[in-house]
């Protein structure tokens, strides 16, 4: 028992029991729903759970520097909804991604260079920044957003696309690789470990030559830039524009990352683990609307489980445990 | 230094920067709309500001015992208090005493709010995560039981709307006056600004911070009380809102993120100068997008000010 204990209070235990977690759900789902392990299912739960990692990329990133990002749900609205606009008015798509990323890196690295350059707490600086995003969005649109996705995004995510032999979307198999990459980036390049190293101890890292500023910017422009691309690839799944697509991806990314044995205290966390609070979320999502649970309900279900399952594993330390 | 001058000093100091909008905030509004802001319109606009300021004040406390603490279910546990008083007591069970309603809402705040402590103090989660369980299952409990706006309020209710709501917020600052008073403040900011050094000192951190939490459930009952006065009705949808508006007005009234720093008269002025600013903003009558925008502009333009403004008052120090 004490060893079990011991073994989950580490980063690579937490992960696995956020997997087993997940795993658990899945054979739940399939022993009370008929057809929850069907093929068409499987693939809309890939789905949905792939748009939820991308979204939740820049949680990650600034949960482990030690902030938080409330900006997430606006930047995917605001890429949502400018990449529909401007296609819509005949822009070559690929320009407009390159336009709507670039706006978006802007974004994340005000909220970087204001939270850490003026040390002030990134919820405040990143809710209102968000804030300004999404006016200036409705302003431009009139609150009215026209336009559509190219087909070939739609049909990168569509629930029913496939990879050669492989019964998924581009999107699955592209997720997975971004997360090799993001996993790899964070274990073993000098940004990774300077990221961790400024979340662990912001106060020693300077002395170890690690420029706070910069990887303050550098991490919120990549979680913004995250956020956009989420954006767009929802609009290739709903089909249209809508500027608060974005709004459940606001706690749902921060589940996903509190799930996946980070802490928000920073320092601590990986995108593997993220991983799993997405698969964690998708699969109590699924199975809570299949269970016949009105959207309300499964809201309540939803905070009870996120509260049990981190009373389970993500415990953190008393404080005569960190004198 | 005389103790009062001094506290005050610190208190000026804190929410400095707030006061000065709020001030500036009220002078614009009084001359560009001075129908609405005619001193005998006051009591009307204190009904309208009582419940963002409510929810501020009820923000503070978690907040003021640092590492972390917030609570983000601050706005749904008014919308729960509100559907809770007007469909399930005073609709369904057909009571309108006030002397059973405003014990009910201020027990349904405690519990609420112990339930939360007991997650992020003996439980360990960390508050935000904790608050955020809250959220959603308050926010989903309330649309269960009213899935629907109903009314009425009863009378004595909606007529705290107007210049009454000053009894309520009253009671509150005379709460925290005492509370100020006692001991348990001291532990209080010791806790916000060093929990490690209060704990090798001998404070209790785990109920110190506990009972912040509990204060957070309490006020946060209030001012589900006040936004059913001033709604006059019960609404799922609204509650919610306020979550972040309140944790924004905190934060501009001077009260640190980080804890220990500040008090529940920043918060309420923070909620202030917010209220100032959407009314003024409304006067304009601009569409709500460039609202949101000005909104957010303000915001970050606040909370830099404020930042500004310490790091001058830190280079005075240390010169």
């Amino acid at each position: 028992m004490n060893a079990l204990r011991s073994w989950l209070a580490t980063t690579n235990g937490r992960i696995a029991a956020a997997f087993l977690v997940a795993l658990l759900l899945h054979l739940i789902g399939t022993t009370l729903i008929p057809g929850y392990s069907s093929p068409f299912a499987i693939r809309a739960i890939l789905v949905l759970a792939a748009l939820l990692a991308v979204a939740s990329v820049g949680q990650t990133l600034t949960v482990i520097i030690g902030g938080i990002d409330l900006s997430i749900p606006f930047v995917i609205g605001f890429a949502n909804v400018v990449a529909a606009q401007l296609y819509g008015q005949g822009w070559n798509f690929v320009l407009v991604c390159t336009l709507v990323g670039l706006l978006a890196i802007v974004i994340g690295g005000l909220n970087g260079l204001i939270s850490r350059g003026l040390n002030i707490h990134p919820l405040i600086v990143t809710l209102g920044v968000g804030m300004i995003v999404q006016g200036l969005v409705l302003l431009w649109t009139k609150g009215f957003p026209s336009g559509s996705a190219p087909p070939a995004v739609s049909a990168f995510v569509s629930i029913g696309g496939s990879v050669g032999p492989l019964p998924v979307p581009w999107l699955v198999p592209s997720v997975a690789v971004m997360t090799a990459l993001i996993v790899l980036v964070l274990a073993r390049t000098p940004y990774g470990r300077r990221l961790y190293a400024l979340g662990s101890n912001p106060g020693a890292a300077p002395l170890a030559l690690i420029d706070p500023l910069k990887m303050w910017v550098v991490t919120y422009a990549a979680s913004a830039f995250f956020a956009a691309v989420a954006g767009v690839l929802l609009l290739g799944f709903t089909g249209s524009a809508y500027g608060d697509v974005g709004q459940p991806y606001l706690f749902q990314t921060i589940a996903a990352v509190v799930v996946g044995g980070a802490a928000l205290v920073g320092g601590r966390g990986s995108y593997l683990g993220t991983i799993a609070g997405v698969l964690v979320l998708t699969e109590i999502n699924t199975l809570l609307i299949g269970l016949g649970f009105k959207p309300a309900a499964v809201q309540a279900a939803l905070g009870l489980i996120i509260v049990v399952l981190v009373s389970l594993y993500g415990r953190e330390r008393h404080v005569s445990q960190t004198i | 230094m005389n103790p009062v001058i001094r506290s005050l000093g610190e208190f000026v100091r804190g929410a400095g920067f707030a006061l000065v909008l709020l001030v500036v905030l009220l002078a614009v509004n009084l001359m560009l709309n001075p129908a609405r802001f005619h001193p005998a319109a006051w009591g009307t606009l204190i009904g309208l500001a009582a419940p963002l300021i409510g929810a501020a004040v009820a923000s503070a406390p978690v907040i003021l015992a640092g590492r972390g603490g917030i609570d983000i279910s601050v706005g749904p546990l008014m919308g729960f208090v509100n559907a809770i008083v007007i469909q399930a007591l005073f609709l369904q069970a057909g009571i309108s005493s006030p002397l059973v309603l405003v014990p009910a809402a201020l027990l349904i705040g405690a519990v609420v709010g112990a339930a939360n402590g007991f997650m992020a103090t003996v439980l360990r989660i960390q508050p935000i995560v904790a608050t955020l369980g809250t959220y959603l299952i308050l926010a989903g409990v309330t649309l269960t039981i009213l899935p629907a706006p109903v009314g009425p309020a009863p009378a004595w209710l909606k007529a705290m709307a107007g210049p009454y709501s000053i009894l309520p917020l009253g009671a509150i600052f005379l709460l925290w006056w005492l509370v100020r008073r006692t001991p348990y403040y001291d532990q209080l900011m010791a806790v916000g600004s060093d929990d490690r050094a209060a704990y090798t000192a001998g404070v209790p951190v785990t109920k110190v911070r506990f009972i912040a939490y509990v204060m957070t459930g309490v006020l946060a009952g209030i001012a589900g009380l006040m936004l059913t006065a001033l709604i006059g009705s019960a609404d799922p949808n609204i509650g919610p809102t306020y979550t972040l508006i309140a944790i924004a007005a905190v934060s501009l009234g001077g009260v640190s993120l980080a804890g220990g720093k500040g008090g529940l008269v920043g918060a309420a002025i923070g909620a202030i100068a917010i209220f100032l600013l959407q009314s003024l903003l409304t006067a304009f009558n601009v569409s709500t997008y460039v609202l949101q925008v000005a909104y957010g502009a303000i915001l970050v333009a606040a909370v830099v000010l404020t930042a500004l403004q310490d790091r001058h008052a830190l280079r005075g120090v240390s010169r």
